[in-house]
């Protein structure tokens, strides 16, 4: 490896080789840059100089430039699009969920909160009544397996309403990446037409 | 020079205002020169494919906080840069860049000689004065340029890339004055 040690600033008898090298690379003040040309004409150490950094760049862009294997992922694309839970809230999806839900806590309030009419219970005729003979234990048993099979039944339907609202959203959220996979290629494409239309037409202004 | 209908600084205030669109035909511009600047650090078109991604994401989500939008290409670069230099500290801790052997397509059009010959002298460069060449040669930044893409002075630029061509210079000159014989 060359160390950078071994730059030396100023090795021509003109005192002149930075500048040259500035100037070889088009880094020179207007002013300056008019005055090296002329000092250039002149002065043999520099002229052979700049012939070989000229050579040498030369050399070097040789090498040429890659394509690239595959476009970059625009953010436009599917990793930088927002994460399921927020496509779903701002999809229609969201609509039949909410619904579903609302039923299914409509059912559970109406099934433990409404009073019963004129005493009687609507859930009344599903309990089993105990006959007069029986015991004060016997009567509670019989009610707390009423309620526990009330209280299943209840979750059952709202395991199905919610199923049914997944399955809604499932086929709805399915549906919309298809629509957007498809818009997207086709915006892509346009895009892409567009771009090298523009650069043809450049390069053809540019000649 | 290519003419652009419309600059990058017009693309960047319309990212700014939310505009993907705007960004992606900034990523169209660049991420064939980003691809080969980081190929050019780590040899590896994987890693330089993968690395490009990450800069443009990071790029996107920095967007905010490019002072100037007139300097987006330093500073795309110098996103590229801290990624490919983060990648080989990962990797290799102790010898980062001094050891890679950058894998180059031989020039269509040249002699094999002169193609392995530049390979094989870029090759011979420290880390530090093949992407100032790098930089200066291949992607054509200004001085200024550069140091805001390695984040130190412009005299060590030029110290770097002085003493690069300087070698560049002793390796090349046999095999340039050799193709300039055959080719008379």
């Amino acid at each position: 490896m060359l160390s950078t040690d071994s730059f030396s600033r100023d090795s021509f008898a003109c005192g002149r080789a930075e500048a040259l090298r500035d100037f070889a690379f088009d880094e020179l003040p207007a002013g300056q840059r008019r005055e090296m040309e002329q000092h250039i004409t002149t002065c043999g150490d520099c002229a052979i100089e700049l012939d070989r950094l000229r050579m040498t760049t030369a050399a070097l862009r040789i090498l040429p430039d890659r394509e690239i294997p595959q476009r970059i992922a625009f953010v436009s694309d599917q990793i930088f699009q927002p994460s399921v839970f927020a496509r779903f809230l701002g999809s229609g999806a969201r609509l039949g969920f909410a619904s579903a839900c609302v039923l299914a806590a409509a059912m559970v309030v109406s099934a433990w909160h409404i009073s019963p009419v004129n005493g009687t219970s609507a859930r009344q005729p599903v309990v089993q009544v105990a006959p007069v003979s029986a015991s004060a234990d016997q009567i509670q048993t019989a009610v707390a397996s009423a309620i526990a099979k009330t209280r299943t039944e209840d979750a059952q339907m709202i395991q199905t309403a919610v199923q049914a609202a997944e399955r809604k959203r499932d086929a709805e959220y399915r549906g919309q990446m298809v629509a957007l996979y498809e818009n997207f290629d086709v915006l892509r494409k346009t895009v892409n037409r567009s771009y090298v239309a523009q650069l043809g037409s450049n390069e053809g202004a540019g000649q | 020079m290519i003419f652009r209908a419309v600059e990058d600084t017009d693309l960047i205030s319309r990212v700014r205002r939310g505009d993907v669109e705007a960004y992606n035909l900034l990523v169209s511009r660049w991420e064939k020169r980003v691809f080969n600047y980081i190929l050019r650090l780590t040899a590896s078109p994987d890693d330089a494919l993968d690395l490009s991604q990450d800069v443009f994401l990071k790029a996107y989500q920095n967007i905010r906080k490019l002072d100037d939008p007139a300097r987006f290409g330093p500073w795309l670069y110098r996103i590229a840069h801290n990624e490919a230099y983060s990648l080989f500290r990962k990797r290799r801790p102790e010898t980062a860049l001094e050891d890679v052997a950058v894998e180059r397509n031989p020039a269509p059009g040249f002699s094999l000689d002169l193609s392995l010959a530049v390979t094989a002298a870029l090759d011979r460069l420290n880390p530090e004065q093949r992407e100032a060449v790098v930089l200066k040669v291949y992607e054509g930044f200004k001085f200024d340029e550069i140091a805001e893409v390695l984040g130190c002075p412009v005299s060590t630029v030029k110290s770097r890339l002085y003493s690069a061509l300087d070698l560049l210079k002793t390796e090349l000159a046999p095999i340039d004055n050799k193709t300039r014989i055959r080719g008379q």
